[in-house]
């Protein structure tokens, strides 16, 4: 039985061509990067053409560009090493309640520190309420910290409203931008959008787990928050894996080639699973944004009524399908998914949802084997349910 | 971490499921809010007092439904009396263990199993309703399980002071601020408060 996997944004299929820009760098070409020996100097010269591709997808400069160990890593250089070096003019952060778990961990960490953090309620499509940001923002408030795409239900923050409003303050705030779900799906320009960091991450986009990137403007400083040997980056220090920043540079390469066509297919897709389920299974609700340009091209969030999401997954994956859920059942703390309930949706409807994010590896005949097989789960678990009353 | 192939045979294709024509008592336990819920219909045979049908439904995750389909498995032919002593530790076992995480879903089973069996004794003059007090409470604390180890609150000594005067019920727990399990603790004790009419109020701290 050959596995559909629609979870893609936990993570997505290593591209082929991806492992082989890798391979060299896990055999011959196994040296670390280091001047003027040959055997370093050659690694340096493939790193910086790595980081000119990266640079190159988002309208960077390719020195505001350091390659990190992975999104959460590269979010947590860029929250608390801005923190640590610019506390002294304010500990005033600002976020929302539907942010990425990196940002939400990282500002509570600093709330229990001693900083203030403002955590911004959103709408019932998870967008933030940009009232709420301008009545937040006072003199000590020195960043701002948004998920670009919402990790759960695919949502589009208002970026370029989001810096106007910061920019109409008397002082400088720094806008943080984690875009591990946004990277390769929509155009971001760092410099145009007033970004002034932003992590990325390449095991979302088809490229090698381990690895990511963080843009940090040219002029912010940031303070020191892993210490040790400087390799290759200030930032994160040690030795940084040539082969997996060659896969993610390969990664970026592939998915900013076909930009357009791979987002216009991912749009068609996820538009065509969302009418199959809709037009098949009586007793859903979207959670996503309905209007397919506030979502991102990869996501569709929809809860199931009168059934809970981990007894869908599971019968799912004995039909040899891969999707998420909200479900408390299926979470870390037994909770019922934070970003759900944030957007004002019941117990209910969070223990039933469905989260299925799409890739370019997959097709509409997989879709239409999925529907048929969701169809008849959801039929198997209803009939089982106290809840659901087929008259 | 995950399931026992028994537990994946039981969610697959459960025994017992559906409802009962004409039962002779049905219980619910849990709520929809907390993302599991089970009803159970029993048929007794009113000389024997042996369970001769018994059929479930249930809305909650795999677990959840593997674990009611063996506790009707285990009580179907056994007296009321020998069924009220299955406990939730041998459903999990006899389902080859459950992840500690998934425990509760065993006990809300069993809870359902023993609320049918207990209001069919009530109605029928068997037993008597308890009269509630404080201990009522702490007895039900001890359905409550620490999902991190799959224990009860109370056995694990995490149960500091319970205090029960007019109507409010006062629990204190202590449980780590940063365990993540702490609002779950603390929401599932008010589930299992909550069924009690003499309580208006529950008040947890962690």
């Amino acid at each position: 039985m050959k596995r559909i996997y629609m979870n893609n944004c936990l993570t997505t299929k290593p591209d082929p061509a991806v492992i082989e820009a890798m391979m060299p760098y896990l055999t011959e070409k196994y040296y670390l990067p280091e001047h003027f020996i040959s055997t370093g100097t050659q690694l340096e010269e493939d790193i910086a053409a790595f980081k000119h591709i990266v640079a190159a997808s988002m309208g960077a400069e390719d020195e505001e560009i350091h390659f990190t160990s992975g999104g959460t890593s590269a979010n947590n250089l860029a929250i608390k090493g801005y923190l640590s070096a610019n506390a002294a003019k304010g500990t005033h952060i600002i976020c929302s309640v539907v942010d990425y778990p990196d940002i939400l961990t990282n500002a509570a960490f600093f709330e229990d520190s001693g900083f203030d953090v403002t955590y911004l309620s959103a709408d019932a499509e998870g967008v933030i309420n940009l009232q709420e940001l301008e009545a937040a923002i006072r003199p000590e408030t020195i960043l701002m910290m948004t998920t670009l795409v919402n990790h759960t239900i695919g949502t589009i923050q208002p970026l370029a409203r989001i810096r106007e409003i910061l920019n109409q303050a008397d002082h400088a705030i720094a806008l943080h931008v984690d875009a591990g779900q946004a990277y390769g799906k929509l155009p971001i320009d760092v410099h145009a959008n007033g970004i002034d960091m932003m992590s990325v991450s390449g095991h979302k986009i088809h490229g090698p787990k381990g690895v990511g990137a963080l843009y940090v403007r040219k002029g912010i400083i940031l303070g020191p928050v892993k210490h040790g040997i400087n390799r290759m980056d200030k930032l994160e220090t040690g030795a940084t894996s040539t082969a997996a920043i060659a896969g993610f540079a390969k990664a970026v390469e592939l998915i900013f080639a076909d930009f357009e066509k791979n987002n216009a297919y991912l749009r068609e897709l996820t538009g065509y699973l969302l009418e199959r389920i809709q037009t098949t299974i009586p007793h859903t609700m979207l959670n996503s944004p309905a209007d397919p340009s506030r979502r991102a091209p990869h996501n569709i969030n929809i809860s199931m009524d009168y059934i809970e999401g981990e007894a869908i997954m599971m019968m799912m994956d004995y039909h040899g399908i891969t999707i998420a859920t909200g479900s408390a059942c299926f979470s870390e703390g037994l909770n019922p998914n934070y970003v759900l309930m944030a957007i004002g949706r019941t117990h209910v409807q969070s223990h039933g949802s469905l989260k299925f994010t799409l890739s370019k590896f997959n097709t509409r005949e997989e879709i239409d084997f999925l529907v048929e097989k969701l169809a008849e789960v959801v039929i198997e678990l209803r009939k089982r349910s106290p809840l659901y009353n087929e008259e | 971490m995950k399931y026992s192939q028994k537990v994946l045979d039981h969610f697959m294709n459960p025994h017992n499921i559906g409802k009962l024509e004409n039962p002779d008592i049905s219980a619910t336990e849990g709520s929809p809010a907390c993302g599991d819920q089970v009803s159970i219909d029993l048929k007794i045979n009113p000389k024997t007092l042996v369970i001769e049908d018994i059929g479930f439904q249930s809305y909650g995750c795999a677990s959840n439904i593997a674990t009611a389909s063996i506790i009707t498995d285990m009580a179907k032919g056994k007296t009321l009396e020998d069924a009220k002593q299955v406990t939730w530790k041998e459903a999990a076992e006899e389902l080859d263990g459950l992840p500690p995480a998934k425990m509760h879903c065993s006990v809300l089973a069993v809870d359902t199993l023993r609320k049918a069996i207990k209001e069919y004794e009530i109605s029928h003059g068997l037993a008597k309703a308890e009269a509630f007090s404080k201990l009522t409470i702490v007895k039900e604390l001890k359905q409550v399980i620490y999902p991190k180890v799959g224990e009860d609150i109370v056995s694990l000594k995490m149960v500091k002071y319970v205090g029960f005067k007019e109507g409010v019920a006062t629990v204190d727990v202590d449980v780590p601020s940063f365990d993540q399990y702490r609002e779950n603790i603390a929401e599932e004790i008010r589930e299992h408060l909550k069924q009690f009419p003499e309580i208006t109020k529950v008040i947890v701290t962690l």
